[in-house]
């Protein structure tokens, strides 16, 4: 920037030149006077432009939430900052400024056209965020590292890019190897890229991008295995059986025993149950979702009876009042039309009752619903829990085995040690427990009662959070169903009817 | 044939019948090994011509006996064979029935010549595909052939006219449509057969005038069942109903008398009227001789047997009524008598020809499959004993067997291959019409192209049976131009409605008006092809003050559209000529839009009335998801809107609005004043489109009525007979190909011809003169090569010389020219310079190809059939 800022006293963004922006770009002629008179609302505006303003500080655009469209070339910002909350952002112009590092742009996700023409930037960064972009003006700018133009790649929409005059113009490679890495490009620097050149700039640098996007796949992939894992254990998570289809438990049982993993023995049965429950785990909550859905099925078809009704009794009501007005409108005689008009208002009050009528139906046959509902899923959710704790308790036995067998098995050999007719070499750690006969005991029952802990823990979490997310269930559409709607709709319909009223009433004025 | 129901006379008849086809046969039996004696007997006798005084010989028309190919006129001494085998088989068959009517089995063909119903069949399949299926093949049995009712209808003919030329005159008796059809359907793979029984006199007549139209039948229509509601665990109860529940019994109990009464009076309507309608009862009734197609099931993928009957081409069950009686049935390979009683009708008749219980068969090669063991044989066995010398190649007695294996095979056919030209296929009825008269309706067909407008063909309904109150009129038309297919007129009502194939400029499909007013701004409907409209329109309904629209599939929801149309005013003073295209004034517009999901519910209009005499706007918006009412606005348009230019003022008492959601801030000021202008230009829009409509409705009428003045027809590229353009440019081809042709052989020159000339065209070369025609030949050539390699040279070196003469020219006078010269010199020398190249080239190649062409000519030579054998 040659410009002479030193000299112009720089701007800041303050309310009496937005004003002064919003006005002069807002609506013109009679719209223009009638939006002075009543004034603009920043976070109505949809467009902005604020150039030429020797602004050096992004700063105050908070109130501008729908803004879609913002003008800030030619001042001399020094720092992207302050859109944070321009989150509707699609067109953003920040050309002739001085910007020297791409920042702050993560919230404006909606965007799709940038211009940081002729600013001094020198790597192109900071953009993860901006999906949809579909043209990108970088153009007389610091730019040197070719390298850094496959961060370009992220943009499946990029169509258009400038990057002319950077200093890696000069570069003879520079316009083939963009063409090469960024085969979505249809325009750049001005002009259209044709498949000739395209062509050739591929054939060119045929390895490095084959071997590029073979790694692009490979990541994708990788990804893709990541979510779905993901999704399975959120999906396990909801059954309240995760990590049961493996040995976790067990492993988990002798995470915090230390002593107890010098004894191990991997126990095939253990396994088995825990695969039980899983299954178990997963078919039931297959099972209530089946139930939920349909229940949610069910509560919609009434409503939209419900609805339809009401609209039946609505839409008539219309037609009646349009004859009743066209009528009135012919009368002359006074008595008449007062008449009409009690006739009108009684015609209102039947149209209340009638709607009245509907929605209290609509929330006996919800609340009886929902009862059974509830019913339903506590004895579902009781039968799991019972399910679960049985398996659960027979995990318990086989711990009790364990431990009677492991005892057994540890003064036997404690016994051999002390007469040493112990054969197996065994590990100093195992050796440190065989002394005596409470050290041993000790550390066997000790294992043994953490192992418990551990099973009645996950007895516990299972049995705490499954109540606890029907809890909220059932609260949550009490709340919805039953409360919100009810009053939403009373109010509607009162909203209704006094619209009604008063239009006979402003009707009346109107003819006295 | 039950007994019963013959009569004394026709007994007697056939008695005498009888006797003399006995002693027919006897003559012949001995014609068998006749001596020299016998020979010259014979001839003696051959002179004695008694002339029977047969009154049928008259009416039979004669043919011209030339025109047959011998098979026509002679019998094979196979088919005599057969012939004998059937006149044994007959008189079996009268000596154990004797009360039985006489069987079908070998009447004379065109040319007098006896010939056995089977081989009569000739089993054909022709290339048009229309003809591949039975349907197919009736129909155009039926369509193609005019009847000849049989003379006396409860005779037998005397005689059965061959498939092939019952072809060619186009018409023939129920026998003969009978074997025609048959043949068709086997050659098409069906298995078919031909019956000869009785029945009823409207079908021995082919008269369908108490039959429905087969086109009017209304289909069955498909009552699609309510689908019914899924009971869901969870389903809401419905509300208590509250009414009296013996009230509502007593109310369907009523409903229900209603009904019955209803339904007993429809009844005893329908069965006076079908009292009124039967026909008089027939005098001959059980006797009439009929002939009609069997088709089995199992070929061809037909699942049920059913009949053909061969003058309407329509199928029959197989206990239709019209039928009274099988006496026989036969095809190209065999025939079975029916040995089943008929009083009943063909109901229960069964048609397992395999059983000899039921069906007598005539040769042993019976080839269907027997389903019961066959008891005949007993009873054959029981025959007297001197029947059985009478019947003395009986078929199924056991010393005979041998003598039954040499028959088993029938003769082929002897009717030539039938013919059809494609011509004569698309003309179908004899002269391309055929009229058919069914109840309270009459069907004309015509042939494609037959008549100028394309009519193909017309259905008239009329109200009573006598065809005199005409009713509708249905015509169906093809390959039009203007892609008209149906039209159908209601003379009650003057409704007149066209129905149109794709195609058309404006995309029309049905258009339905009332013939008294067929100009614009009337009543009618037009449905279009919407899916080939820019616009989506699907239909166009119109009175005189209303036009309504309806749209599908449009992006802006757009899917109805309204317009009451006011009257037009009534100038005063000089007639403008433009004002009846001007339109009349709109009332009152109306659209109506689908829910658009991109937008909030409470932001998109479900309908829109410009209420355009009261200067109002009236919008209504969809309805919410969770709600029951939909917001509504309300305009007033400013009262200079339609000034051009004016600057449009806006205050709020100029909008009303209702807002189902109160909380919901209010709209600004300056958004409702440029919804306004929005609404302005909307409805400037809309009244646009309207115009545009009323425009093409009148444009659509316009070209209907030229369309029906021109009415020209489509002639497909394929057509080769018709399309006269394809025509020309085939014959173009040929001449071209011709001159082609021609040129080659100009070109074949011979190129010995003129040494030949110079020794004086001999018929046969020596050796030497061989030898020395091709020295010569080689030697002509070879000059004629370094003759022409000497011309490049020559004209080379002129060039060359010229373009010298020309340089030293220029050098010497390079000072004094002008600049005109200079150019005119230089672009000489390029050109020279040019042609010497070109020279340069010429004389190189020719000097490449040069022995080439000799080696050629060498070559050619050796092989030259003349010189070949020396060399």
């Amino acid at each position: 920037m040659s410009r002479l800022y030193d000299t112009v006293e720089p701007a800041v963004i303050d309310e009496e030149m937005l004003k002064k922006a919003v006005e002069e770009q807002g609506p013109k002629e009679e719209a223009g006077k009638i939006a002075k008179q009543e004034g603009i609302d920043f976070g109505d505006v949809l467009s902005l432009r604020l150039d030429f303003l020797n602004i050096l500080k992004i700063d105050n655009l908070w109130e501008f939430t729908k803004l879609t469209k913002l003008q800030l070339d030619n001042n001399i910002i020094e720092k992207i900052e302050g859109l944070e909350s321009l989150v509707n952002l699609v067109w953003l112009d920040l050309s002739f400024n001085n910007i020297e590092v791409i920042d702050n742009l993560d919230s404006l996700t909606k965007l799709e056209d940038l211009t940081l023409y002729s600013n001094r930037i020198s790597t192109i960064e900071n953009m993860d965020s901006l999906l949809n972009l579909h043209v990108l003006s970088l153009g007389r700018n610091q730019l040197t590292d070719l390298e850094n133009l496959r961060y370009l790649r992220r943009f499946k929409n990029l169509k258009t890019l400038n990057l002319s005059d950077n200093p890696f113009c000069k570069q003879d490679e520079y316009k083939q190897y963009v063409i090469a890495f960024l085969s979505n490009l249809e325009f750049l620097d001005y002009r259209l890229v044709d498949q000739q050149s395209r062509d050739a700039a591929i054939e060119k640098y045929q390895v490095s991008r084959d071997e590029m996007l073979h790694n692009e796949k490979q990541a994708e992939i990788k990804k893709e295995d990541e979510t779905k894992r993901q999704q399975e254990l959120e999906k396990h998570k909801n059954a309240y059986v995760e990590l049961m289809n493996g040995p976790d438990l067990f492993e988990q049982m002798y995470a915090e025993d230390k002593e107890g993993q010098k004894l191990n023995e991997m126990p095939e049965k253990f396994m088995q149950i825990c695969t039980q429950i899983f299954d178990f785990g997963i078919a039931e909550h297959e099972k209530r979702e089946e139930e939920v859905k349909s229940f949610w099925e069910c509560v919609e078809e009434a409503k939209q009876d419900n609805k339809r009704l009401g609209m039946v009794h609505i839409d008539e009501f219309t037609e009646t009042k349009k004859r009743m007005l066209l009528e009135m409108s012919q009368m002359s005689d006074h008595k008449m039309v007062e008449q009409y008009a009690r006739d009108y208002n009684d015609k209102i009050q039947v149209l209340w009752d009638k709607l009245m009528g509907l929605e209290l139906q609509l929330v006996d046959q919800l609340e009886e619903v929902i009862k059974e509902f509830e019913r339903n899923m506590q004895d579902m959710v009781g039968t799991f829990v019972e399910n679960v704790q049985a398996l659960l308790s027979q995990c318990r036995d086989l711990e009790n085995n364990h431990h009677e067998k492991m005892m057994e098995i540890a003064i036997v050999t404690l016994e051999k040690v002390i007469k040493n007719e112990l054969d197996d070499e065994i590990s100093d750690d195992l050796k440190m427990l065989l002394v005596d006969k409470d050290t041993i005991i000790n550390a066997v029952s000790s294992s043994h009662d953490v192992h418990l802990l551990k099973i009645d823990n996950k007895e516990d979490d299972i049995v705490t959070r499954i109540n606890q997310s029907l809890k909220n269930l059932i609260e949550q559409i009490h709340q919805d169903e039953e409360i919100t709607r009810n009053r939403m709709r009373v109010s509607e319909i009162n909203n209704l009817i006094d619209h009604l009223r008063e239009e006979m009433d402003n009707l009346e004025v109107m003819q006295n | 044939m039950d007994s019963s129901e013959m009569n004394e006379g026709e007994i007697h008849q056939i008695d005498s019948d009888d006797v003399i086809k006995e002693e027919d046969e006897t003559e012949n039996e001995e014609g068998e090994d006749l001596t020299e004696d016998a020979e010259a007997l014979k001839a003696e006798l051959a002179k004695i011509v008694v002339h029977p005084p047969s009154y049928e010989q008259s009416l039979m028309e004669e043919f011209d006996q030339a025109e047959f190919s011998p098979s026509y006129k002679d019998n094979l001494p196979k088919e005599n064979l057969v012939l004998q085998y059937a006149e044994n088989f007959r008189r079996q068959m009268v000596q154990l029935y004797r009360d039985r009517k006489p069987l079908f089995l070998n009447p004379v063909n065109e040319c007098g010549v006896e010939k056995f119903v089977c081989t009569t069949i000739r089993p054909t399949l022709l290339e048009f595909k229309e003809l591949y299926n039975w349907d197919g093949a009736a129909e155009f049995v039926a369509d193609y052939l005019n009847i000849e009712p049989l003379k006396p209808e409860y005779e037998l003919p005397k005689r059965l006219i061959s498939p092939s030329t019952v072809l060619k005159r186009q018409k023939g008796n129920c026998f003969e449509y009978s074997t025609l059809l048959c043949s068709l359907l086997i050659g098409a793979g069906y298995d078919a057969y031909v019956i000869s029984g009785y029945a009823t006199k409207e079908t021995c007549l082919a008269d369908e005038s108490r039959d429905i139209c087969p086109l009017l039948k209304k289909k069955e229509e498909v009552q699609e069942e309510a689908r019914k509601k899924e009971m869901k665990k969870y389903n809401v109860k419905p509300p208590r109903d509250l009414r009296s529940k013996f009230e509502l019994k007593q109310e369907s109990k009523k409903e229900a008398e209603k009904q019955a009464e209803k339904e007993k009076q429809r009844k005893e309507e329908e069965e006076r009227i079908a009292e009124l309608e039967k026909p008089p009862p027939d005098p001959y009734f059980g006797l009439r001789i009929h002939a009609w197609v069997l088709v089995l099931s199992g070929k061809r993928e037909v699942p049920e047997n059913f009949f053909i009957e061969p003058f309407t081409g329509l199928s029959h069950p197989m206990d239709s009524s019209n039928y009274l009686g099988i006496e026989s049935v036969w095809n190209n390979v065999n025939y079975w008598v029916n040995m089943q009683d008929c009083s009943e009708g063909v109901k229960g008749l069964s048609f397992d020809l395999g059983d000899s219980t039921v069906w007598e068969f005539m040769f042993p090669n019976n080839d269907k499959p027997l389903l019961k063991i066959p008891d005949a044989e007993d009873d054959l066995n029981d025959m007297d004993d001197d029947e059985r010398k009478y019947t003395s190649s009986s078929i199924s007695t056991d010393d005979e067997e041998h003598e039954v294996e040499k028959y088993l095979d029938m003769p082929p056919s002897w009717v030539d291959a039938l013919k059809l030209s494609h011509r004569d296929f698309q003309m179908r009825c004899p002269h391309g019409k055929k009229t058919k008269v069914y109840k309270r309706a009459k069907l004309e067909k015509f042939a494609h192209y037959l008549m100028k407008d394309g009519l193909i063909s017309r259905l008239s309904v009329y109200e009573d049976r006598e065809l005199t109150d005409l009713m509708k009129v249905h015509e169906y038309y093809a390959h039009r131009s203007d892609k008209l297919t149906q039209k159908l007129t209601n003379h009650r009502t003057g409704q007149v409605c066209e129905n149109f194939d794709p195609g058309r400029p404006r995309c029309l499909k049905e258009h339905q008006f009332k013939s008294s007013t067929p100009g614009p701004e009337n009543e009618r409907v037009m449905i279009f092809y919407h899916e080939a409209r820019v616009d989506g329109l699907v239909k166009r309904e119109e009175t005189q003050t209303e036009m309504t629209e309806e749209y599908s599939n449009r992006d802006d929801f757009l899917f109805y559209k309204y317009v009451e149309f006011g009257k037009r005013a009534k100038k005063f003073g000089p007639q403008e000529t433009s004002s009846a295209n001007k339109g009349r004034p709109i009332n009152k517009m109306i659209q109506k839009f689908h829910r658009n999901r991109n937008k909030p519910a409470n932001e998109d209009i479900a309908e829109i009335i410009f209420h355009v005499a009261e200067d109002k706007i009236h919008i209504s918006y969809h309805t919410e998801d969770v709600r029951i009412a939909a917001s509504t606005r309300e305009f007033l348009k400013p009262p200079n809107w339609d000034e051009k230019g004016a600057v449009l003022t806006f205050n709020p008492e100029m909008h009303q609005t209702f807002q189902v959601d109160p909380m919901l801030p209010m709209n600004k000021q300056v958004e409702l004043y440029e919804m306004l202008m929005e609404l302005l230009k909307a409805e400037e829009k809309c009244r646009n489109e309207v115009r545009d409509s009323q425009n093409e409705v009148r444009n659509i009428l316009d070209d209907r009525t030229k369309e029906e003045a021109a009415s020209e027809l489509d002639i497909s590229v394929y057509d080769t007979e018709r399309n006269e353009k394809a025509k020309k440019h085939r014959r173009e081809l040929e001449r071209q190909q011709l001159e082609e042709k021609m040129r080659k052989q100009e070109m074949d020159i011979d190129y010995l011809a003129p040494f030949l000339a110079k020794i004086g065209n001999p018929e046969k070369l020596s050796k030497q003169q061989a030898f020395s025609l091709k020295e010569e030949c080689l030697a002509d050539l070879k000059q004629r090569l370094i003759d022409k390699a000497n011309l490049i040279q020559a004209r080379f070196e002129k060039e060359s010389q010229e373009l010298e003469k020309k340089q030293a020219w220029y050098q010497q006078n390079q000072v004094s020219m002008g600049k005109e010269d200079e150019e005119e010199y230089l672009t000489y020398c390029k050109e020279a310079i040019f042609r010497i190249h070109i020279l340069d080239l010429r004389l190189t190649r020719h000097k490449e190809q040069a022995p080439h062409k000799y080696m050629q000519l060498e070559q050619k030579l050796r092989n030259d059939e003349r010189l070949s054998e020396f060399f």
